[in-house]
């Protein structure tokens, strides 16, 4: 495998951490999972892991393991600080050494970036600041409780060290009570443990002591840190290259782990959506490096092979994080080793089903591998014989993953699309400024339809006669959705009042609004807000009106909420809540401010509706009502309309029962 | 409070037949969230949750409602009643020993449901968006309605079967029966956009699958939404074309346009709907209907129950929130000592549990609620009598003192001011808050009443305290924050916190802080700045409330009150200055500063509010031992539901008792059962011990998927 190693010489090369020794420089990076059941590692935790290690990645390092009662930010938490932790330990890490991947665990304790929901305990944390996010006062910890947080992380690393950990990193960089220490917007202490950057890190340092003394020295120790906390007065870039000096200097510490940001203040940095560029946390690797001889792992948007040979080649890290892209693709880097690149399932970044379903406190999961998150459910067996000839009508998400996976399990698959090119909403959604990259799930699906056979038409719309004559097993309609209009939008325009279009209409270019556009968000996802923007890019006057209390509501769960609120008052797009559109008027609409009761003029040349929108269904009516000798299903948005995971998941489904 | 007569003149004490079975008397506790189940079963911690209030003497109880249909799976611990037999068996077990009834809740929550759990698509009558989810959900199709109609009569054959005396069906809040029977989600044109049809098969279904259980029907009668929703008057001709296979009916209000008008908190008056309720009762009078009526709607206090019944207004009385707050509720009154009941201050603050974090059921007045079965009661008393001085009059202060009484230590309570109830005094001066103080007068007139020496206007030091000899328990409160803005000197007199201006009002000094213009600076987006800028509204200040969060009150969305608030502050023409922080306080004006733009501007306001964190007056604990029992503000200035647990957790400290620590909430198989007097469990079979790991009680906990 030579040769293709090659194509990434830098990134398949083995490297020493320690006592350890990885085969390439891909890290499975820490994060949440919610995978944890009564607060112990679980069988989906074992699958999900080993399914990364079979896909030759060259480092796991596990979701956190908490290390003290006081200690319950959410409620599917891994408390570490109980033995009973060590079975469920030792099957993942069984599991995962059979494929020769070193697996680390992270431990850590949250301290005030936690709430008492969980524990009914006050939070811990060195002086009593509240923290943005949970807004919950801490408890500002005694010498004796400090001692007793050191103590508990010796307690849950001899956990680690008896679970058949290969090493622990400690996460001191992005929610910890260590980062609270180290901080000075959250350490107010006038004793040794405040003050100057020695006394802020003396629970660090005791920390690596006694953690070190736990795991003796055939485990590998790291250190994450935070290289910019992004807050007034907060660690910065400085800071944190001194910090890594004096960690190298104790002489305990095998490597470091680079990170950005506050979880509880700053998380749409730390774990950023395709708004932001990717590498863009480099800087931080790259300071640090320069600073110390041990191996430091760079983190932050690494999406595909090329860019993370290109960072180490370049001397920015000696290790790659890439934790979403191997969330979407198990085999991102069996596929990189073996040169097939292109069949790579490149992440969106979307953060959609990831870290969107992380902080609701569901199972983390990825808007187009419908795998993930589901790795130790097993998939139900075949039902029908191998080469049915299944077809599909509609190319998007839906119909496409439907297609991708009856072809996977040996089937005839043919794929109707009335448009001409694939990918449906998904690939009008891609249209707009900064979601361009949201397009590769229609990239990646066609990709497997190749992969897997799978005949895709365009320009095709069959009729029940076409489909009777195509001789179908499998009938999978997979129509789409289409808009639908409000009851006060003449769909002819008065003299003089505002032309009504759909957001749809926009991204085809059916209507291009100018002058003054006021666009209507009744959905509460990018739909309202991309297309804001693209509006205000070409010029125009737009102001966003929502009934909701706040535009984009739905934004803040794939951390893109700050990040528009940036780019609106920066394009001076006008935010308008708690109003209903009442009618169409001369110059504008006539809109209720719900709370007061209060109407309004509101001035519009033109008005762009993204709202519900209706399944397009006729298809699969007609073919239900006729029945037929073949199986009927329906997936996705003809359904009932919905974002593009729903689509996924239920092609999948279908796909799979065949 | 009222003045009891005899005992068992309460009307609310009479006992109620329903279809043969009869009702000790008319207190229920209805259904609601609570979190307890374990995966979709209900769980031994329901069971312990039930029976305390079965013990304390309530009538009826509607176990937590469990979806009649797999794709049906609203929030994540949401019972299926297919996974509810062993859970159903139990309790119905444990609360028939104790002599009341018990039915299954049984629920579709249609369009209003999620799709997170299920991955699957939700079903609706039609293709109508939820309006606070904004999902299209699926328009049933034929085979879609026969499963639902089909569910609800399995989940009721079940239910009976399991011991249970029949079943509650929701077409309240939260369903799919109630999506039908609406103009706002059933826009059908087959045979069931005559919108009672379904509700009719359901109810038909149910009573063929289930003779001889108890039926009632959790209507909303009244949406909200006049245009196209359920008013009174169409609630009750639907109620009259179902009558045959109905028992009783629990009238509610609230649709999905209007979530929080079901069980609202105390902004919202006690006892809101018992004009609907009565309404509703007549109507069916009128027709003949000998169908009961149940009334809910925020029934806290004993003597609007027994009104509501003396006055033939209801049947049943539904007291959930009442019950959390005190579960020996119906044996006081029996007793006698109405005046003696914890009071539910409708603060809605730990008893709403719609939310993804999936927080445990409990109430601020007793925090024990939900955790049944992991906290031990403070009840029993220890062997050895101890003298304890509390320091501090505040929530935590009182519970301590409280707590320690019963417990039969000797106890004396100081407390700096001349007034008991601390901050939770201040707190009940807000605006919609007043029943707060309620609790205060509950702590003071129990101290009062057991024994606690109470010494007022005494400031308690370290000397003094180790003179005594006595154990310590320091609740010493909270003292203002820093300041995270400059003040210029000549602007000093300008800002005053949450705290000191809510006193001001209480007290009637008002019009000694600066006149004109004010700001309230909230970056904590809980309940005390809302209630602040209402409170001056109200008073007829301009006020502007600037808060770093897009939406005013950002964290209130769990008691429910996120969408009023800030309807209500906006109708009383409270400005909001929202992703903003306050930079400066100058004279006659504050400069803020927009997060996301970074452009600031400047306000008047010669009146500047701070509702900002506390820090802990820890002062005297420092100057003490470091073992000395601490609880509530004074460790790190938080809610009184903190207070009172810990205050509690302080006494049994004291006694060698310590609490558990927090354990996940799983299996609580895995947990040492709480030292003394736990409540009595299910018998139910252990299942065998797997080959790794700690022992686990699969029957009721593992039912699930």
């Amino acid at each position: 495998m030579t040769s293709s190693g090659s194509r990434y010489r830098h990134l398949f090369t083995p490297l020493e951490i320690g006592p350890v020794t990885t085969r390439n420089r891909i890290v499975f990076s820490a994060h949440l999972t919610n995978f944890a059941e009564d607060g112990l590692p679980s069988d989906q935790h074992v699958a999900y892991y080993e399914a990364r290690a079979i896909g030759g990645t060259g480092l796991i390092i596990t979701e956190e393991h908490s290390t003290h009662p006081s200690d319950w930010p959410y409620e599917k938490l891994i408390h570490g600080f109980h033995a009973e932790v060590i079975p469920g330990y030792r099957r993942i890490t069984d599991a995962v050494h059979r494929h020769g991947t070193p697996i680390f665990a992270q431990i850590n304790h949250n301290g005030g970036q936690a709430s008492s929901m969980f524990s009914r305990m006050p939070v811990w944390s060195a002086s009593p600041v509240a923290d943005p996010l949970f807004r919950e006062v801490a408890k500002g910890l005694t010498k004796r409780e400090i001692a007793e947080v050191v103590a508990g992380y010796a307690l849950v690393a001899g956990h680690c060290r008896e679970g058949g950990f290969d090493g622990i990193e400690l996460q001191c960089s992005h929610s910890s009570i260590v980062r609270a220490f180290l901080s000075p917007t959250t350490n107010k202490r006038t004793d040794t443990y405040g003050g100057s950057l020695e006394d802020r890190a003396r629970l660090l340092r005791e920390v690596i002591a006694a953690v070190r003394e736990a795991i003796g020295r055939h485990m590998a120790l790291g250190v994450r840190l935070c290289g910019d906390e992004l807050m007034e007065g907060g660690t910065t870039i400085a800071e944190a290259v001194e910090l890594g000096r004096m960690v190298e200097a104790g002489g305990q510490v095998d490597y470091i782990n680079t990170s950005i940001g506050v979880a509880t203040a700053s998380l749409f940095m730390i774990e950023a959506s395709m708004a932001v560029p990717p590498g863009y946390a480099l800087y931080i690797s790259s300071a640090l490096r320069r600073a110390v001889s041990l191996p430091v792992i760079g983190v932050g948007r690494f999406k595909d092979p090329l860019q993370a040979d290109r960072a180490l080649a370049e001397g920015h890290c000696d290790l790659v994080g890439v934790v979403r892209g191997q969330i979407a693709d198990p085999d991102f880097a069996a596929k990189a080793r073996a040169g097939t690149t292109e069949e790579i399932r490149l992440c969106l970044s979307c953060n959609q089903e990831c870290v969107g379903r992380m902080g609701l406190n569901r199972w983390l999961g990825c808007i187009e591998n419908p795998r993930t998150g589901r790795e130790a459910e097993a998939l139900p067996s075949p039902r029908l014989p191998l080469g049915q000839r299944v077809v599909v009508i509609g190319a998007g998400p839906a119909g496409l993953q439907a297609a991708i996976d009856a072809a996977r399990r040996g089937h005839r698959v043919e794929v109707y699309e009335r448009e001409a090119a694939a990918g449906g909403q998904v690939r009008l959604a891609a249209l707009v400024p900064n979601r361009a990259e949201f397009g590769d799930m229609v990239r990646n699906q066609l990709t497997e339809c190749a992969r897997y056979g799978v005949v895709v038409s365009y320009s095709q719309e069959p009729t029940l006669t076409d489909i009777d004559a195509l001789d179908p097993d499998v009938v999978v309609v997979a129509t789409g959705a289409e808009p639908t209009r409000p009851y006060w939008a003449p769909v002819e325009a008065a003299e003089g009042t505002p032309q009504v279009c759909d957001v749809r209409d926009v991204l085809t270019g059916t209507a291009r609004p100018s002058g003054r556009v006021v666009v209507l968000d009744e959905v509460g996802f990018h739909q309202a807000t991309s297309v804001a923007e693209l509006l205000a890019d070409r010029g125009c006057t737009v102001e966003v009106l929502t009934p909701g209390m706040v535009v984009g509501q739905d934004l803040g769960i794939t951390l893109d909420m700050e990040h528009w609120w940036v780019r609106a008052t920066a394009k001076g797009i006008a935010q308008t809540t708690d109003s209903v559109v009442m009618g169409v008027q001369p110059g504008g609409l006539s809109v209720l401010h719900h709370p007061t009761g209060a109407m309004r003029h509101v001035d519009a040349d033109h008005v762009v509706i993204a709202g519900p929108q209706r399944p397009d269904d006729a298809l699969y009516r007609a073919l239900k009502s006729r029945g037929g000798r073949y199986e009927l299903y329906r997936v996705g948005d003809c359904v009932a309309p919905r974002r593009a995971h729903a689509a996924v998941v239920d092609g999948h489904r279908v796909g799979v029962s065949l | 409070m009222s003045t009891d007569g005899p005992a068992t003149a309460s009307a609310l004490l009479r006992p109620f037949d329903l279809r043969g079975r009869r009702l000790r008397n008319r207190i229920v506790m209805g259904p609601h969230e609570t979190n307890l189940a374990y995966r979709r079963a209900i769980s031994r911690r329901h069971v312990a949750y039930y029976t305390r209030r079965t013990r304390g003497g309530v009538g009826l109880v509607v176990a937590e409602s469990a979806s009649v249909h797999p794709y049906d799976w609203p929030y994540e611990r949401a019972p299926l009643a297919a996974d509810c037999e062993a859970g159903w068996r139990a309790v119905a077990d444990a609360c028939h020993g104790d002599g009341a009834l018990v039915l299954a809740g049984l629920s579709h929550a249609g369009s209003q449901g999620s799709s997170a759990y299920s991955q699957r698509e939700l079903w609706a009558p039609s293709s109508v968006a939820d309006v606070a989810s904004r999902e299209v959900p699926k328009e049933m199709e034929p085979e879609d309605i026969d499963a639902v109609i089909g569910g609800f009569a399995a989940s009721a054959a079940l239910a009976l079967d399991c011991g249970l005396d029949g079943v509650e069906i929701n077409a309240g809040q939260h369903s799919l029966i109630r999506q039908y029977l609406s103009g706002l989600t059933n826009l059908r044109e087959d045979a069931y956009g005559e919108r009672s049809r379904f509700a009719r098969e359901v109810l038909s279904a149910v009573r063929a699958a289930a003779p001889g259980a108890v039926i009632g029907l959790r209507l909303s009668c009244e949406e909200l939404a006049p245009w196209a929703g359920i008013t009174p008057e169409s609630a009750a001709e639907v109620v009259g074309s179902l009558a045959e296979n109905l028992d009783y009916l629990a009238v509610v209000r609230g649709s999905a346009m209007a979530t929080s008008a079901t069980r609202p908190d105390g902004h919202t008056p006690a006892g809101f709907n018992l004009d609907l309720v009565g309404q509703l009762h007549a109507a069916l009078r009128a027709a003949g209907s000998g169908i009961a009526v149940l009334a809910q709607g925020s029934i806290v206090d004993v003597g609007m129950a027994e009104a509501a019944v003396e006055d033939d207004v209801a049947d049943l009385v539904e007291m959930t929130r009442a019950l959390l707050a005190d579960a020996n509720l119906p044996n006081k009154i029996a007793a006698g000592e109405s005046d003696r009941v914890r009071p539910c201050i409708l603060c809605n603050q730990n008893c709403m549990v719609r939310d993804p974090r999936n927080p445990i059921v409990s109430c601020v007045a007793d925090p024990r609620t939900g955790h049944e079965w992991d906290q031990p009661t403070v009840l029993d008393v220890p062997p050895v009598s101890r003298t304890v001085v509390v320091v501090g009059g505040g929530p935590a202060g009182l519970e301590a003192a409280r707590v320690a009484r019963t417990r039969g230590h000797t106890v004396r309570l100081v407390e700096s001011t001349e007034r008991l109830g601390g901050a939770l005094r201040a707190a009940a001066v807000g605006a919609g808050r007043e029943r707060l103080a309620r609790l205060a007068d509950w702590l003071e007139r129990e101290c009062a009443r057991t024994g606690v020496g109470l010494q007022l206007g005494t400031q308690a030091d370290a000397a003094g305290l180790r003179a005594t000899g006595a154990d310590v328990i320091i609740a010493t409160g909270s003292l203002d924050g820093a300041r995270t803005y400059v003040v210029h000197a000549d602007a000093a007199d300008a800002v005053h916190t949450a705290r000191s201006v809510l006193q001001a009002i209480g007290a009637g000094t008002l019009s000694a802080l600066p006149d004109g213009p004010v700001v309230v600076w909230d970056p904590v987006g809980g309940p005390i700045a809302v209630s602040v800028a209402e409170a001056l509204a109200a008073a007829g200040r301009s006020v502007t409330l600037v808060t770093p969060d897009p939406i005013a009150g950002n964290e209130l969305s769990r008691s429910g009150d996120l969408a009023p608030a800030n309807s209500r502050l906006q109708a009383a023409g409270v400005s909001l200055v929202r992703r903003s922080v306050l930079l400066a306080v100058g004279p006659g004006r504050v400069s803020v500063e927009n997060r996301f733009s970074g452009s600031r501007e400047d306000l008047p306001a010669s009146l500047v509010v701070d509702a900002g964190f506390r820090l802990p007056n820890e002062a005297l604990w420092h100057s003490l031992d470091e073992d000395t029992l601490r609880a509530g503000d004074e460790v790190a200035p938080r809610t009184v539901y903190e207070a009172l647990l810990e205050a509690r957790a302080a006494v049994m400290e004291l006694d060698g008792r310590p609490m558990p620590r927090p354990r996940p909430r799983g299996k609580p198989s895995r947990q040492a059962p709480p030292p003394a007097t736990p409540p009595t469990p299910p018998t139910v079979p252990a299942a065998p011990t797997g080959p790794s790991g700690p022992p686990t009680v699969t029957v009721l906990e593992g039912a699930g998927r």
